[in-house]
This record gives C-alpha cells, sequence and structure tokens, in this order.
C-alpha cells in the first residue's frame, strides 16, 4: 500500500511552517508520523502537502520547574524515559506504557499524539485528567487552549490549518493520588475503553477535587462529570465510591459502537475499568512535588 | 524553506556508509533501503505500521521503515541488519538465534534483530517480561516467540559475560 | 508393540538438533524473497478490485489511468479471453461440483477483493495510482451472505452457472447410528460455529514473470509458493503450454501456512500480462489483498451428537458440517479441505465404532475456502471437544476420566471408517497434559480463585493428526487423488552431495533435516550435502510441503534414492579396497573395511572413480553413475498428543489471558526435536489466536471490514505464554525410520484447549461456549445473558 503524490516541505523554523501550512490549504503536518503514515499508506489521507516540523529547533524539549513544559515534537520514548516525569507525573508514564509500541514511540511525538486526536488515545485523556494546557501557534501569534476545550470529535481539534501545538504544559500533580487503566485486546493496541484517574484529596483523605478522564468510549476523550461529582466528599480508595462513580461514569455521555465492541460492552467494561482505576488510585505512589 | 517535489537524491549513512538514492517525497524508507539502495534484507509485511518486520535503527532508535519517508531519514545514520554481521562473522544477538531456533521463515527476523539491539541499548539486563513487552510490537508466525524470547536473554547474557 | 528398525543406519545426525544451515543467510539478510527479485525492465502490477460483495461490472474505463504517466498498460477480462479456464474439480469421488472461473472477472463480481483489472505501470507506487484511476461502474446486487441461507432452494446463486450453491453434499456412516442415538442413556447435542481465519503469513503473496518469445515462447515465474512443481500443473494449462515451457522458481518464502498451496488467479494473470505486455511484470499482494481476497479457513457450522451410556462410554457420534465456502472452490483443494476433513476424523482418539456425518459447501459472496494450517480438523475438534466437556458436565463425570474411559490403545487401529492409525500414545499424551499442568490440585486452586472472584479454568485437547499426506491418508481420508513426492540422489565427482526434492521448506528447516537424513542414509558429513528445492527446473517432481508430510516423504524418498547411491557406493569401494562388498562401511564420508583398520579410501576417491573408472566399474554404475531417483507414497501415517490450557477469565471485561499452555507432541520418530518444538509452538501460537483473536468480518452488506492487522489480530509475545512443550516419541508402524509429521498439531488442538477451559472457568455461570473466537464482546454478551437468566428463575 503506498501513499499518494504529495509535496515535502521542510520549514526551518515554527513561523516558516505556519505560513506553509496557510498557503497549503490542503497540508498536513508531519512530526512523528506514526498515525499519519499508515493513513496515508491505506489512501485515507491524501494530503497534497506535508509540512515536516520534526527538525524545527526549539519544538521539542522537556523542561520542568513547578510545572512541565513539553514541547511538541519531543518523541514519546524521551517523556516515557524521563526520570523527572516519571517522579513527579507518573500520570503521564503510566498512559505512555499503553501508547504503540517502543518502535512507534521513538518516532512518534508528544504533541503529535495529542494534535491527531484519535478517540481511543492515552494521552489526551491523561491531558484533561492533569488540567493541561496548550499553546498554539499562529499566524501573528499565540493562543492558549486548555485541554478540556481542545478536542472536538474524531480526529478533530481546535487547531485551525494555520495553526501548530507548540507545547504542552502540565501543572504540577500537587499530592493528589492518580490512576491510569484501559481494556485492550492486545498489548499496544487501540483501547476497547479506559480511564486517566487523579484525586486531590484534603489532609483526611477525603477527595476534594477529582478528574475521571475517560478515552475510547467516545468520539473524544471526555471528562465524566457525573463521577467526578460523586467522588467529592467521599475518601480516597473507598470500595463503595469507586463501584458507584463507575456506575455513573458514562452518563450524559454518548457512547461510541465499533465493529470490535458493543456500547452495552463499552459501558460495562467502563464501569469495572473506572472502578479498578480508582481503587489503584488510592495505592499508587503519588508524584512528587 | 526547503521544498521536494518529485524525484530527488536522498544521501543518508547506512550501516557506517554514506549512500544516496532517487527518492519521491512518499517514498517509504522500506521501499528506499530496499529498491532504492539495493539492501533487500528489510523486509515488508504489512504497510501498516504494525507487523513489525521493517523494523530497523534511525539514529540507534528503533523505528518502523513503512512509516517513514525516506525524505524524513535524510542525513540520519540508518543500521539494518545488513551491518550487523563483521566480517562474515554473525553479532552475538545474530548467533543467540540461530542457537535458540528464533527463526524459522525468516522474513520477521531483520526486524526482530533490530528491535533486539534497541531493547539491549536500552536495556542490557532485561527480563522476560520486559523482552516480551518490548518485542510485542514485532509479529512472527512462525516460532510462537518461544526461540525469539530466548534468543534475547541468551544475547542479553553473552554481552553482558562479554563487557564484564 | 514391535516394529521392524527402520532407522537408518549410521543414525548420526537423525534425531538430533542439528542448527540450521540455512540460518546465516537469512539471519545475515541474504534471504531471497520474491520481492527481492529484480528484473531488468520490470514493471508492476496492482489489481483493480471489487468493493462490492456482488455487483454486476456495468463498465471498465481505463482512459484516465492510461493517461498518467508512468502507467503502461490496463488489462481486463477480455483482453485474457485467449487463457483457458481455471478449474477445481477437487478430490477425484462423486459428489463434488466442478467449479470453473475466469482469472479477472467477466461481468459479475463475486466477493469483496475479486480481482477485475491490473494495472502495469513503471512503479508500484505508479501502479497504485493507475488504479485509483480505474473507473469501474457497478450494479451492486443483494449478496449471499448466510451460509444456511445459501443451502436453501429458493436462494439467489453465487454462480448462475453452477445451478446449485452446493459445491458438495456428502454423507458417510459406518455402523448402526441410529440405533445407538435411540438406545443412548444419554445424548449430548452441540452447536458450534468455528470462525473465520486465515494463513496471514507475514510475508504477503507475489508473482514475478517473464515471457521470453523463442523456440514456441517460455513463461518463468517465480512465485512464493509452497508447491512449485504443482503450481506448474495447474498454470500452465490455463496459459495454453505445455509443462515443459513453463519454469516455476520458488525462493525463500517468507511462512505460509497453507495461503501459498494455493493456485490464485494472480498466479496465472501475471504472466499473462508479462506476455501481452512483453515486458517483466511482478506483483507484491498487500496486506489488504491478503486478508481479503487470498484464502479463507475453517468458517464452518458444527453440529455434533454424542450418544452416551450412564457409565460415560461414548457409543455413537454424529455430525454435520457446513463449510461457508466463500464464492469459489479452490484450487486444488476445494472447500471439502475443511468439511471432509472435519467429518471424516470425527472418532479421532476415541474408540467410537457407530458414526456418521454429513457435509455441505455453500458457496456465499465472499472469500474462497482453502487449505490452511490445521483445516477441518480445527473446527472438527472443536465441535467433537467442546461435546465432550459438555458430556463430561452433563452426566457428572470428569473431563479427563472420561476421555480416557473412551480411548483407544496404543496399537495400530483402524477407525470405524477405514483409517488404519499407525500407532500412538493417545492415552499417555493426555495423561502427560494433565500430569503438566498439575491437574490433582487445580480444583482446589480454582475454588480458591473463586472466593476471591477470579475465574481460572483448564481445558484438554486430546487430537490425532493425519500426516504424511500421500495416496493411502489422501484415500483414508475421503479426498482420493496420487499424492507421492520424489528425490533424487547425487554424488558428485568430488564426493559432494546433491539432494534434489520436489518439497519445499518454508520455515520448517527442511534443509537441514533433509541434509541430515540424506548424510546418514549415505555415511557422509552432513556439510557436504546441498539440498535443493523449490526450482522445476532444477528440483525432480513433487507433490510441495503442506498437510504435515514432508519428513515422512522426505525422508522415504531420498531412503529410496540414497539407498540405491549408497550401494554402488559400497560396490566400488570394495574393488578399490579390494574386499567383499559385505565386509565394507561408510562412515562420515570414508570406506573401510570391517575389522581391517588402516585400509580405507576415502568418498573423493570412490566418486571419482564411479564417474571416470571406466570399464573397472560394474555395469549399473558404468550406466547410471552416482545418481538415483525414487519417488516414495508410505502408508497412512497419524500423529497424536495433547494439548492442555489454564486460563483466566476477566468476568468484567471478557478478556482472556492464557496462563498456561501444554502440548504433548507425538509424531515419531523425530528428525530434530528442536525444528519439532518449533514447528509446536508456531502452530499453538496460531491456535491462541484462532481461540481468542483472530475473525474475518463480513457486514451484512457484504463489506469486509477486517482487511488491517488492527483488526485482523495476531497473538504476540504478550499472549503467547512460555509454552510447554513435550514430546512422545511412537515410532510410526509403517514409514520409513518410523517418522510421522508434523506441523499443525498445535494449531488443531489448542483452540478446543482454551475453549473448555474457559467453559470450564466459567461454570459457574452456566456458560455454553458454541464459537470461536471468543472475543470479550462475545463472552460479555453470555455472560450478560446467563445473568438475565439467573435473575429470571
Amino acid at each position: 500500500m503506498k501513499p499518494a503524490q504529495f509535496d515535502y516541505l521542510r520549514p526551518g523554523s515554527l513561523a516558516e511552517a505556519i505560513e506553509a501550512l496557510g498557503a497549503n490549504p490542503d497540508s498536513k503536518v508531519l512530526a512523528g508520523g506514526q498515525s499519519l503514515i499508515p493513513m496515508m499508506n491505506m489512501r485515507l489521507a491524501r494530503p497534497s502537502a506535508l509540512v515536516d516540523i520534526g527538525r524545527i529547533d526549539g519544538l521539542a524539549g522537556i523542561s520542568a520547574n513547578g510545572s512541565l513544559r513539553v514541547g511538541a515534537t519531543t518523541r514519546q520514548a524521551e517523556v516515557l524515559a524521563d526520570a523527572t516525569v516519571q517522579r513527579r507525573w507518573p500520570l503521564i508514564t503510566a498512559a505512555l506504557r499503553h501508547v504503540g509500541h517502543p518502535a512507534t514511540r521513538a518516532r512518534g511525538t508528544f504533541g503529535g499524539s495529542i494534535a491527531h486526536a484519535e478517540p481511543a488515545a492515552e494521552l489526551p485523556a491523561a491531558m484533561l485528567a492533569l488540567d493541561a494546557a496548550f499553546t498554539v501557534h499562529r499566524p501573528g501569534g499565540t493562543r492558549t487552549v486548555a485541554a478540556t476545550d481542545f478536542f472536538l470529535g474524531h480526529y478533530t481539534t481546535v487547531l485551525a490549518e494555520d495553526e501548530l501545538l507548540g507545547h504542552v504544559d502540565v501543572p504540577a500533580l500537587g499530592g493528589s493520588h492518580w490512576a491510569f487503566a484501559e481494556v485492550a485486546r492486545r498489548h499496544g493496541d487501540y483501547a476497547l475503553t479506559g480511564v486517566a484517574v487523579r484525586l486531590t484529596p484534603d489532609a483526611d483523605g477525603v477527595v476534594t477535587d477529582a478528574r475521571v478522564a475517560l478515552f475510547a468510549v467516545s468520539s473524544r476523550p471526555v471528562r465524566s462529570a457525573a463521577a467526578e461529582r460523586l467522588l467529592v466528599g467521599t475518601r480516597v480508595g473507598d470500595a463503595e465510591a469507586a463501584t458507584a462513580a463507575g456506575k455513573v461514569a458514562l452518563d450524559d455521555i454518548e457512547v461510541a459502537e465499533d465493529s470490535f465492541v458493543s456500547a452495552t460492552y463499552r459501558t460495562e467494561a467502563t464501569a469495572a475499568i473506572v472502578r479498578r482505576a480508582l481503587l489503584e488510585a488510592a495505592t499508587n505512589p503519588k508524584g512528587e512535588n | 524553506m526547503e521544498t521536494r517535489q518529485g524525484n530527488v537524491a536522498v544521501e543518508m549513512t547506512v550501516n557506517g556508509e554514506p549512500m544516496v538514492g532517487i527518492a519521491e517525497p512518499r517514498t517509504l524508507l522500506s521501499d528506499f533501503l530496499r529498491h532504492g539502495l539495493g539492501m533487500t534484507g528489510t523486509h515488508v509485511g504489512c504497510e501498516q505500521g504494525v507487523c513489525g518486520a521493517c523494523t530497523v535503527l534511525i539514529d540507534g532508535q528503533p523505528a518502523r521503515s513503512c512509516l517513514t519517508f525516506a525524505v524524513q531519514a535524510e542525513g540520519c545514520r540508518v543500521d539494518t541488519v545488513e551491518g550487523m554481521a563483521e566480517g562474515g562473522a554473525l553479532s552475538d544477538v545474530q548467533e543467540a538465534f540461530r542457537a535458540e531456533h528464533g527463526l524459522q521463515c525468516g522474513f520477521c527476523t531483520p526486524g526482530f534483530l533490530a528491535a533486539t539491539e534497541a531493547l539491549l541499548a536500552e536495556n542490557p539486563d532485561p527480563t522476560d517480561d520486559e523482552i516480551r513487552d518490548y518485542l510485542s510490537g514485532n509479529i512472527c508466525r512462525c516460532t510462537g516467540y518461544q526461540g525469539i524470547i530466548a534468543a534475547v536473554r541468551r544475547a542479553a547474557q553473552t554481552r553482558k559475560a562479554a563487557s564484564a | 508393540m514391535t516394529i521392524e528398525d527402520t532407522r537408518p543406519r549410521s543414525a548420526r545426525y537423525v534425531g538430533r538438533s542439528v542448527q540450521r544451515v540455512e540460518d546465516p543467510r537469512l539471519l545475515s539478510g541474504q534471504g531471497r524473497y520474491v520481492d527481492d527479485i529484480t528484473l531488468p525492465g520490470m514493471l508492476h502490477a496492482a489489481f483493480v478490485r471489487s468493493p462490492h460483495a456482488r455487483a454486476r461490472i456495468l463498465n471498465i474505463d481505463a482512459s484516465d489511468a492510461l493517461a498518467l504517466d508512468g502507467v503502461v498498460a490496463v488489462y481486463t477480462a477480455a483482453d485474457l479471453a485467449w487463457l483457458n479456464p481455471m478449474v477445481a474439480t477437487g478430490p477425484m469421488r462423486d459428489g463434488i461440483l466442478a467449479h470453473s472461473r475466469t482469472p479477472l472477472a467477466t461481468d459479475v463480481v463475486r466477493h469483496v477483493g475479486d480481482p477485475v483489472a491490473v494495472v502495469l505501470a513503471r512503479s508500484p507506487y505508479l501502479a497504485e495510482d493507475g488504479r485509483d484511476l480505474v473507473d469501474v461502474e457497478y450494479e451492486p446486487l443483494e449478496p449471499v451472505l448466510d451460509p444456511l441461507a445459501a443451502l436453501e432452494p429458493d436462494s439467489p446463486l453465487v454462480d448462475e452457472a453452477l445451478g446449485t450453491n452446493n459445491i458438495s453434499h456428502l454423507e458417510e456412516s459406518a455402523g448402526d447410528v441410529e440405533r445407538a442415538f435411540a438406545e443412548a442413556d444419554h445424548v449430548t447435542r452441540l452447536r458450534f460455529h468455528s470462525g473465520r481465519s486465515t494463513a496471514a503469513p507475514i510475508e504477503c503473496r507475489g508473482v514475478v514473470a517473464k515471457y521470453e518469445d523463442r523456440a514456441g515462447g517460455r513463461y518463468t515465474i517465480w512465485a512464493s509458493t509452497q508447491m512449485p512443481h504443482l503450481l506448474r500443473m495447474f498454470v500452465a494449462p490455463v496459459l495454453g503450454v505445455p509443462e515443459g515451457r513453463v519454469t516455476i522458481s520458488s525462493p525463500d518464502v517468507g511462512g505460509a501456512f497453507g495461503l501459498k498451496c494455493t493456485v490464485f488467479p494472480e498466479d496465472v494473470v501475471i504472466p499473462a500480462v508479462a506476455k501481452l505486455s512483453g515486458r517483466p511484470v511482478k506483483w507484491i499482494e498487500d496486506r489488504w489483498e491478503n486478508l481479503a481476497a487470498g484464502v479463507h479457513s475453517k468458517d464452518m457450522i458444527c453440529t455434533m451428537e454424542i450418544a452416551a451410556k450412564a457409565d460415560g462410554t461414548m457409543t455413537a457420534f454424529r455430525g454435520h458440517f457446513v463449510t461457508d465456502s466463500g464464492a469459489f472452490s479452490s484450487i486444488p483443494f476445494t472447500p471439502l479441505v475443511d468439511s471432509q476433513c472435519a467429518g471424516i476424523y470425527l472418532t479421532s482418539c476415541y474408540d467410537v465404532r457407530d458414526v456418521a456425518y454429513s457435509v455441505d459447501n455453500p458457496l456465499t459472496n465472499k472469500c474462497q475456502i482453502g487449505a490452511v494450517r490445521g483445516v477441518g480438523w480445527v473446527p472438527g475438534q472443536l465441535a467433537r471437544e467442546v461435546a465432550i466437556d459438555q458430556l463430561a458436565r452433563e452426566l457428572g463425570k470428569d473431563p479427563v476420566e472420561l476421555r480416557l474411559q473412551n480411548m483407544i490403545g496404543p496399537d495400530v487401529y483402524t477407525t470405524a471408517f477405514g483409517q488404519t492409525y499407525d500407532g500412538g500414545s493417545y492415552a499417555e499424551a493426555l495423561e502427560k497434559a494433565r500430569d503438566a499442568v498439575d491437574y490433582a490440585s487445580f480444583r482446589e486452586r480454582q475454588a480458591k480463585a473463586r472466593e476471591e472472584g477470579r475465574y481460572i479454568g483448564v481445558g484438554f485437547s486430546p487430537f490425532v493428526e493425519p500426516t504424511g499426506w500421500a495416496t493411502a491418508s489422501a484415500a483414508a481420508g475421503g479426498l482420493p487423488n496420487g499424492y507421492y513426492d520424489t528425490a533424487s540422489v547425487t554424488v558428485e565427482p568430488d564426493g559432494s552431495v546433491t539432494v534434489t526434492t520436489g518439497l519445499h521448506s518454508h520455515g520448517q528447516g527442511h534443509e537441514t533435516t533433509l541434509a541430515q537424513v540424506t548424510a546418514d542414509e549415505l555415511g557422509v558429513p552432513m556439510e557436504s550435502v546441498r539440498v535443493v528445492f523449490g526450482d522445476t527446473d532444477s528440483s525432480v517432481f513433487g507433490m510441495g510441503t503442506y498437510a504435515s508430510r514432508s519428513a515422512v516423504l522426505g525422508f522415504g524418498s531420498i531412503r529410496e534414492s540414497a539407498g540405491q547411491v549408497r550401494d554402488r557406493l559400497l560396490r566400488l569401494a570394495a574393488i578399490l579396497l579390494e574386499a567383499d562388498p559385505g565386509d565394507v562401511e561408510l562412515v562420515d564420508g570414508v570406506a573401510g573395511v570391517k575389522g581391517v583398520p588402516g585400509k580405507t579410501v576415502p568418498l573423493q576417491q570412490i566418486a571419482l572413480f564411479g564417474y571416470f573408472g571406466g570399464t573397472a566399474r560394474p555395469e549399473d554404475v558404468q550406466r547410471d553413475a552416482l545418481t538415483a531417483t525414487s519417488g516414495y507414497s508410505p502408508g497412512e501415517t497419524y500423529a497424536n498428543g495433547c494439548a492442555a490450557a489454564v486460563v483466566e477469565v476477566d468476568v468484567e471485561t471478557g478478556l482472556v489471558e492464557v496462563e498456561q499452555l501444554v502440548a504433548v507432541e507425538d509424531c515419531g520418530v523425530q528428525l530434530n526435536p528442536t525444528i519439532v518444538k518449533g514447528q509446536v509452538a508456531g502452530a499453538i501460537a496460531n491456535g491462541i489466536g484462532v481461540a481468542l483473536l483472530e475473525d474475518l468480518v463480513y457486514e451484512d452488506n457484504g463489506e469486509f471490514v477486517s482487511g488491517s492487522l488492527l483488526h485482523y489480530l495476531y497473538p504476540s509475545t504478550t499472549e503467547v505464554p512460555e509454552l510447554d512443550l513435550l514430546t512422545i516419541e511412537t515410532p510410526s508402524a509403517v514409514s520409513v525410520g518410523g517418522v510421522k509429521g508434523v506441523g499443525e498439531a498445535g494449531t488443531i488442538s489448542a483452540p478446543a484447549a482454551i475453549v473448555n477451559a474457559i467453559a470450564d472457568a466459567l461454570s459457574p455461570f452456566g456458560v455454553v461456549i458454541d464459537r470461536t473466537p471468543v472475543t470479550p464482546e462475545y463472552l460479555r454478551r453470555k455472560l450478560r445473558d446467563a445473568e438475565r437468566i439467573r435473575e429470571a428463575s
């Protein structure tokens, strides 16, 4: 399966990249290519031009002061291997372990997975759970978009055709409990359902703030308002609360059906996975500050 | 800004040797290596990025060459199976695969060899679980993986002993 | 049991895990697979294929494609009208319709992926560009998708010319089945749907062809095939030339598992368009084509009934097997390779004398069914072994004890349908598997797990596998046809040995094992033996490698021909040593006289003498020098064994983890124990896939949705645990060397072991597993239904 023809553009700077995207309406961004190239090989995607941002200086890199900043073209493998991320944002590390395989993580980028917005992708949900913010570059400047506002639907984000994700900012976990779980046919496969969980306790271990971010259940990653509401005021690790949260997790969320599993399956499996994740959150070592 | 359309010369270092071939922007690295440079040791099983048969090393990192355009690897160091044996002698990893019956038809083997080199570079002393986890992105239809896991285990031990 | 010692004389290599001679080249990337072949001026082909399951072709407009720079030609059925039809005649018995097709669709397309046109271009990229521009106008028709509905008299016909959808309805019975069921204390019934899977080797198919217009025209074809000579036999008549004008060369093949022992339209189209275009042509299948338009396998609706006495004695088996045959009867094995193989071997290792089966093979608008690893033995095994576990549960008996109670003994045994097993270890294999999973303590472990809300289960699957496929076994299998194989052994003037064989190696290591056999038979070092196969120009005629036949056929044919050459060598050596031929020994390439140390002559000298010794040589050597060719067609050989699986089922997600998988294999005398283990392991992995993961799915409108490896799921390193591979060696009572075949056993046995283990794990829920693959969606649905029934009661 060979891709259709396209022009290859290699901008030397962010500004050039944005200009190229604007000048070529049917163009796509090429970073790691691990999601885009399979689609191009199957001729499901046929952009007339690819704008390769892989060699633009300053777009890759990890820095952590209070919050974490990951450049969009940082390889997933680099983030996975980063000791600071492992210590302080273990939810990201846990999510990345489920993303593809070593060879795809070596090429695939942190920002690429987020911008591609595959509904079953792990990183977008982790970003929702972590209240991440995305800095988007556009002609004439930048704008910041909260993760909760970023994902619109299947492979669709708020990014305009001439906009480029520049970097991701993730606030400190601040003593939160966290967990990450998914159901997949095989290791590394697209998830059938999955969840990223973050629970912020008070001094007595009572949840004051909860994030339950689901993926692979709908056309985009989504926080479960119902589950989050229920969890506030409960104790971290409380079995009853975990079960109840699992049961309401998909309330008011449109559950997808696909060739592998039905909406009924998804609903039941999600309830189980949310429950398990919430219990696990009590025992996972918290991220350091 | 560089723009490529149609056939252009693409240079890269393959197994330590500078090489140049003709490629369109859409030419996959797998096809570039195999047909552009005549190095047919790297095989193609799906062109969907799933089977891993096309795995090579780009700048020391594992990569599915069917999910990489040749132009993306321009100026990079690419390592393929053809560069593993030195002076006609199989490498320690290749010898381990032979000793443990880690191949049958040989088609997925170059991909597994590249993935194994990447694994041992990252984790010189992997547990069986770590081996299985790392190699879960390479598919073999012949061996049932028994010989492959044993081969990687053996290669790790041999390499550890050699560097001791 | 007494058997004649048929072992090779020096037995220096056979039975040892000699390292493979093919490995150095394969490991260093020097294998030569069909896509590695490049010919000057070569064009690349891409096929235009039907997106519809069933449609009429109204018009094909290739003008836009032809206008594209780099596209050289586009051919359709009209351009290939000079080809003779491809005909599946199948086994030579009554009741099977011959099925004819053209390589490219003429007026109707019959499945998603059915080839309609072929584009030739300067590169594979351009060929696909051209393909995108070929405009085919279709009139979609209502597809026939339900095999049972396809059997109804009023069903639309997949092929109007046939007048029916049913390629074959066969029935056979032995003993008095009606009475056995009427008198039974207990009857258990099971309807089991074995899913649709395929071989999916990592290397897809491929054909390279050139046509040379000299002396009447000659085709040279490189094909990734398991059977070069048979392929030539089927391709030549379609091309309208004698076999002598066709060379087929199968280079290194990246796995086949049966996919590549079918004759495909592409196998004739590519040489044909090489002739039409006057250029060499290469076609390399892509993964979508491989999954959609190669062969499918094992999709079978099985109805299994067992009649039993209250004490657990099984008195009769009755099975009905409907193979969802796809749009064409495949060449050469037809869909009966699935249905017939399920039915006629129904009694397996059980002493059941009253048995009946019937099969139907309805065509449907799907990809054709072909011979794929394990063939119909897989669904047959599933239907029977799952039913036996069901019987055990219904009678309150232990599933292992119930099987042992009904098992045949280890001696030569003739089944009710007339197959003669050549001795085996049926009970021993089951007991060995039972002990390997520590069955004695399993129930306790299972009970404890249940208390913790975890569901583990164990399942057993003892099997008999027909191997060494040759005339006798084919006849006993209800698929009569002549099968045998040939080897040619030559000692060269300097003592090197060349063996050519009609078999083929595509991962099984025959380059090594057949060299082992030859070295032992002749008495020479193995390094001096070269095994040549795969090319009709250089290898004697043979039937190819499939059906676990090569160890048996290889050993037998080589023993025959090597034996003749060895005899000549000994007589020549006797002349040189001035000794009696009866006193001459040939070991490791040196001939000596028994009891006279120091009196030796090396093989190099004997061989030189054999070629150039003039009249000093015996008359037959003067005539035949040092080459002999011999065919071999053995009696029936049957391997046996047992798989046992321990699984854990996550009842909330429906995911199944295989915790332990034991495979006991008895393939008689082993040529190379490591290679045997490799074959079993690979087959087991395939079996795990068949049981849990692999599924080729058509939607209700005939759309094929499993055309990528994201949908068709291979078992990876994390789905195949460390396997317990155990062996028993019961030498065959009939074959040369006592060998039996190996290669498919794990695919036959593992699925039933896993299904039984899942049912065992879920026995508190009363769930009946009645299909493969056992997917999370399916298991959750079953558990949900069972819960609903429980709540209602």
